[in-house]
């Protein structure tokens, strides 16, 4: 058998500089190939695309319906003019994708007609850097438009109805809509594999983290495998306690208390450490102690664990950078809880007897640096600790009758996932691609009545690009868009046409996630902005292999 | 309108009763309960004659009641619930017989119960409590769970639930530190604009009718705030009249369609039939009362619970 190519040609590139008008054509070729390949993707009745496999030994092909991936898959164009277009589209399809979950058809399709648009007008003779400063100042009418038709959606029948417009799966739609209903914006949801072959959710109390107990001799609970506490003091240490001795004046602190229920949570314990305290567990009479690892894979992780579990119980952790260990402890570092379990792997707190004033503000602040963070692993970590911190959990569990369709809907559901967070958290629009249609109203008089001829085409340019992501979802449908868009253009603003029933509606039913909906735009119009404005393309001898999108 | 207290009548308590509920048909069947120090009584007679219940056999129940609530259906269902230190006590024949809900330790001290208004189809209830948040039923009291998830503050001081809640499944929760809405029947809560400073929220009343939606809340020493959007933005309403603690709010729904609002404070009892803008002095007491109960829409009876004087009843 003879071996396969790698998936990237290594051929050596001559450097060059190309110029207008090559420049710009070849982007927009290379924008317009991408772009194609995406767009049948968009709406309810979406088309699939069929990327070949970059292994060597698996030659099925991968079917997909979500732009955002497709988008990934493609990593290179063949020409390597064209390549450049291709690639400002794949990253911002791709940072559409990963920021929102959702939307990154819609931004391709915009974008599309946007530049493609943009690049007509400069061909008769109008000033690119013009033209950008107008489509930005269009921009921001559409996102006022787009605010005021934004409206927010509550109880568990309406957000099933936003969830089934962004995922098409009545049934994953119906559990998301009750778990969103009850977690809101910020609350933790995890979406894991289950043997099942079902959907199923579960809520858990209080907060969680992911590590357990030091020593599975300290589980009492021998049935459910945990122990359990009530009424529990904890001491937070984020350093290892090695010293047996140094356990001394905490257990003389709890004894002095009247505590009977500790527990001890430590970066680690040595076996001395935890000797003495499994002999505090049998000497001491009415007190039982349980040594729980510190949680997080890092310091910085393990550093935000342990803030957020003294905030919660009223703690104080001892921290080694400030000179203090377990051997110093007072009566006021040990924070209460109404009930704290752990097991092996896990343990959590029930009614924390923290300060809810500073736990309210410590969420805020958290809340505060996940809207200005754009890292993904960044914004992941913070909507966990987020969530772990309003109270409960949600998971839900992903059934079904093979792996990949187990392993298909849970890519599903995190995708339906973010973009739920999102309109929760934001509100919803009209769907169907009906809201951009119904901001077209602001910008039709500076379109056809304004001074500057760049200002009156740049709002001609938004108020068409404006109707394609309709036209697309109604011609991926089947229907000629023309006749859809006329049939509503009669129609009052709420009327949207649903591509499912082939009916118009009058609002309410077909929906989209205003966060999303706003993003797709702004992306897709900054983007293009700055893709009209390259006068020249300037090529490196050896392009990159993958580029990373964002 | 001024209302004048015709007569009282001691009713031979001696004990401070913590929280009183009638039967919806108290005009024909005078069923009426006392949550007191001494454990819980009951009344058939219109609040003449009061009898300590005997809940059961086990001598922790033996105790202070805290909240009561009877069913909107009493009617028919005979249902009536009461709080005791670490239970729920439910009762299926008018009190004669009562059964404990089981909770997870340690003990929740209830505080307030909230019963649905569309209790008879969905038998949803609620109770508050001191350390442990929010605790539901779905089976008419048989099982309870906690429902906590945003509530941030998880000691609950006092609940109301929206006349509607079938439709809009809106409730709101007072706590320590702040006030708190559900939009979902209580399966999760979200903090709403009340200023934290003013906090706590000791008591709640809310209505939602034709008008624009009323929501009041009485605090420990800031008086009496008012919004008319849901939570949102809040105004302090008669600081003379209402200058401390607003302890119970009861809203009493006429038969000439309009509300009138009671207001219970330090000393003695005030009413406003303006949806909470002016409030004049029902009665004044001369210790500080401790619950009311207008259990009549005609208005024309009025229990009060007094500081180590047991139930005083007055007429309108």
């Amino acid at each position: 058998m003879s071996e396969k190519p790698p998936f990237h040609s290594r051929k050596t590139y001559r450097p060059g500089l190309v110029f207008q008008p090559q420049a710009q054509e070849n982007i927009k070729r290379g924008l317009n190939t991408l772009v194609s390949a995406i767009r049948p993707t968009l709406g309810p009745t979406a088309r699939t695309v069929a990327v070949t496999s970059l292994i060597e030994n698996k030659d099925t092909p991968e079917v997909l319906d979500d732009g955002g991936i497709i988008a990934r898959r493609v990593i290179e164009l063949h020409r390597r003019d064209a390549d450049v277009g291709a690639m400002l589209a794949r990253a911002l399809i791709c940072r559409q994708n990963e920021r929102m979950g959702d939307g990154s058809a819609t931004a391709a399709v915009l974008l599309q007609a946007i530049y493609n648009g943009g690049l007509h007008y400069l061909a008769s003779g109008g000033n690119a850097m013009r033209l950008r400063h107008h489509l930005e100042r269009a921009l921001e009418k559409s996102l006022v438009a787009l605010d005021e038709q934004t409206y927010t959606v509550e109880g568990k029948h309406r957000l099933a109805q936003v969830a089934e417009s962004i995922c098409h799966d009545p049934d994953l739609a119906k559990l998301l809509g009750e778990i969103f209903d009850i977690i809101g914006a910020y609350g933790r949801l995890d979406i894991r594999k289950d043997h099942s072959r079902i959907l199923r959710r579960e809520y858990i109390e209080g907060m969680a983290w992911d590590s357990g107990l030091f020593s599975r001799d300290m589980i009492v609970n021998r049935s459910e495998l945990q122990t359990v506490y009530e009424e529990p003091a904890l001491v937070l240490v984020d350093s290892k306690v090695n010293d047996p001795r140094h356990i001394m004046p905490m257990l003389e602190i709890a004894v002095d208390q009247e505590i009977e229920k500790l527990i001890l949570v430590a970066a680690d314990l040595s076996a001395e450490a935890m000797a003495g305290l499994m002999m505090a567990n049998g000497k001491l009479k009415n007190f039982q102690v349980m040594a729980v690892k510190g949680p997080g894979m890092n310091a910085d992780d393990r550093a935000a664990a342990f803030e957020d579990i003294a905030i919660a119980t009223g703690a104080k952790t001892l921290v080694e950078a400030a000179g203090d260990g377990l051997k110093d402890v007072t009566y006021g570092h040990f924070g209460r809880a109404r009930r704290g379990w752990a097991s092996a792997h896990n343990f959590g707190v029930i009614g924390g007897k923290g300060d809810p004033r500073k736990l309210r503000q410590h969420i805020s602040r958290l809340q505060g640096w996940l809207e200005q963070s754009d890292d993904p692993l960044m914004r992941e970590a913070l909507q966990k600790r987020i969530g772990r911190l309003m109270g409960g959990s949600a998971t839900l569990w992903i059934g079904g009758v093979s792996e990949i369709e187990i392993d298909q809907q849970k890519t599903l559901a995190e995708k339906t996932a973010s973009a739920m967070r999102a309109a929760v958290s934001d509100g919803v629009l009209p769907g169907g691609g009906m809201a951009y249609m119904n901001c077209r109203s602001v910008l039709e008089s500076k379109s056809q009545a304004g001074d500057d001829p760049d200002e009156r085409a740049a709002h001609r340019i938004l108020f068409d690009a404006l109707a394609e992501p309709a036209r697309a979802i109604y011609e991926n449908a089947g229907y000629e868009p023309g006749e859809v868009i006329a049939k509503l253009s009669d129609l009052d603003n709420g009327f949207g046409f649903d591509v499912i029933s082939g009916a118009i509606t009058n609002g309410g039913e077909l929906v989209d996630s205003a966060a999303v909906m706003k993003a797709a735009l702004r992306n897709a119009v900054l983007t293009a902005g700055m893709m009209l404005t390259i006068d020249v393309i300037a090529h490196h001898q050896t392009p990159e292999i993958a580029r990373q999108p964002g | 309108m001024r209302a004048e207290v015709i007569s009282l009548e001691f009713t031979g308590l001696d004990e401070s009763a913590y929280a009183l509920a009638a039967s919806p048909g108290f005009a024909k069947d005078g069923f009426c309960f006392a949550a007191t120090s001494e454990g819980l009584h009951r009344s058939t007679d219109g609040g003449r004659d009061w009898k300590l219940l005997r809940i059961t056999d086990e001598p922790v129940y033996q105790m202070a009641a805290t909240a009561l609530a009877v069913s909107p259906a009493f009617g028919q269902d005979r249902t009536v619930f009461a709080a005791v230190k670490g239970g729920i006590l439910r009762s299926s024949d008018g009190g004669d017989t009562w059964f404990a809900a089981k909770f997870p330790a340690p003990p929740p001290l209830f505080t307030t119960l909230a019963i649905s208004p569309n209790f008879a189809q969905d038998g949803l209830m609620l109770a508050g409590a001191m350390e442990d948040g929010v605790f539901s039923s779905t089976d008419r009291g048989v099982n309870w769970q906690p429902w906590n998830f945003g509530l941030f503050d998880l000691g609950v001081l006092c609940l109301a639930a929206s006349p509607h809640l079938g439709e809009d499944e809106t409730i709101f929760a007072g706590t320590e530190t702040g006030l708190y809405r559900s939009a979902n029947g209580g399966r999760a809560w979200r903090e709403i604009g009340f200023p934290s400073e003013f906090a706590p929220v000791l008591s709640l009343a809310y209505t939602a009718g034709k008008d624009e939606p009323l929501l009041l809340a009485g605090t420990e020493d800031k008086g009496l705030f008012i919004s008319c959007d849901e939570g949102a933005s809040w105004d302090r309403t008669s600081p003379d009249a209402l200058p401390g603690s607003v302890n119970q709010l009861q809203i009493l729904y006429k038969s000439d369609g309009h509300a009138e609002i009671y207001a219970l404070a330090e000393d003695g009892v005030l009413s406003s039939r303006d949806a909470g803008q002016n409030w004049d002095f029902l009665i004044r007491t001369e210790v500080p009362p401790t619950a009311i109960l207008v259990p009549d829409p005609g208005g024309e009876a009025m229990f009060l619970g007094l500081t180590g004087k047991g139930i005083v009843q007055y007429e309108l």
